[in-house]
């Protein structure tokens, strides 16, 4: 992986980051479903 | 992150900006495998002015100027959100200075060194630089004695020594 050229690399992180992003805002919209106790089972 | 360098060359070249070096971990990635970040750290030399105050309200208004928007601490220039750090002392000033010419998707930019990298995670020293620093090591990504003459040059000795009795069992090569 650290032989990869810093392009590729940047590449990668790009993906990691936009990959974050998204789980935030899942986690995010998923919280008032959360919080009226409509996830019973849900979570792991 | 091409449109977020070509922007930040721009503004170099545009005198706005003096000379620059990438940090944190998009730095980092540069000797290491890529690890998560959500924002490029980029440190910024300023042209010689007559003032001895540093603002970032020239980058804010150039950049602004030209399509990027404020997010928290950060600007989002093309896709990136980007902090720009003024030089804070003389370690940050040596990073730049010695930052190795590097090109990202046809960019040239600058990315500090490896043991430059390490000093100023270890002056910020949060958790996550600690470990970023044990990722060198461990990926042998690192000129120990380069490392080492930093660190004293710097004041850094009693911060090494610390990390060096957490993390490395207080061991000295």
């Amino acid at each position: 992986m650290a032989a990869l050229s810093f392009t590729e690399k940047i590449k990668i992180l790009e993906k990691l980051r936009d990959r974050e992003l998204a789980i935030a805002a899942a986690g995010l919209r998923r919280k008032p479903a959360k919080e009226s106790g409509n996830v019973k089972g849900s979570q792991k | 992150m091409k449109a977020t360098l070509e922007a930040i060359n721009q503004m170099q070249a545009d005198g706005v900006i003096g000379k620059y070096a990438i940090g944190g971990a998009v730095g980092a990635t540069f000797y290491l495998a890529p690890a998560a970040t959500v924002d490029v750290d980029v440190f910024v030399a300023f042209p010689a002015a007559g003032s001895s105050l540093l603002s970032l309200a020239p980058i804010y208004e150039y950049l602004k100027a030209r399509g990027a928007t404020e997010l928290d601490e950060y600007l989002v220039v093309g896709d990136w959100p980007v902090q720009f750090l003024p030089l804070a002392d003389s370690l940050d000033e040596e990073a730049v200075e010695q930052s190795v010419s590097v090109i990202v998707e046809g960019i040239s930019t600058r990315v500090m060194t490896a043991e430059h990298l390490i000093a100023i995670a270890l002056r910020t020293g949060r958790s996550k630089d600690h470990s970023r620093i044990l990722q060198f090591i461990e990926q042998r990504a690192v000129d120990r004695s380069r490392l080492q003459a930093i660190i004293e040059r710097h004041g850094l000795a009693s911060k090494w020594n610390e990390f060096e009795r957490r993390y490395l069992g207080g061991t000295r090569e």
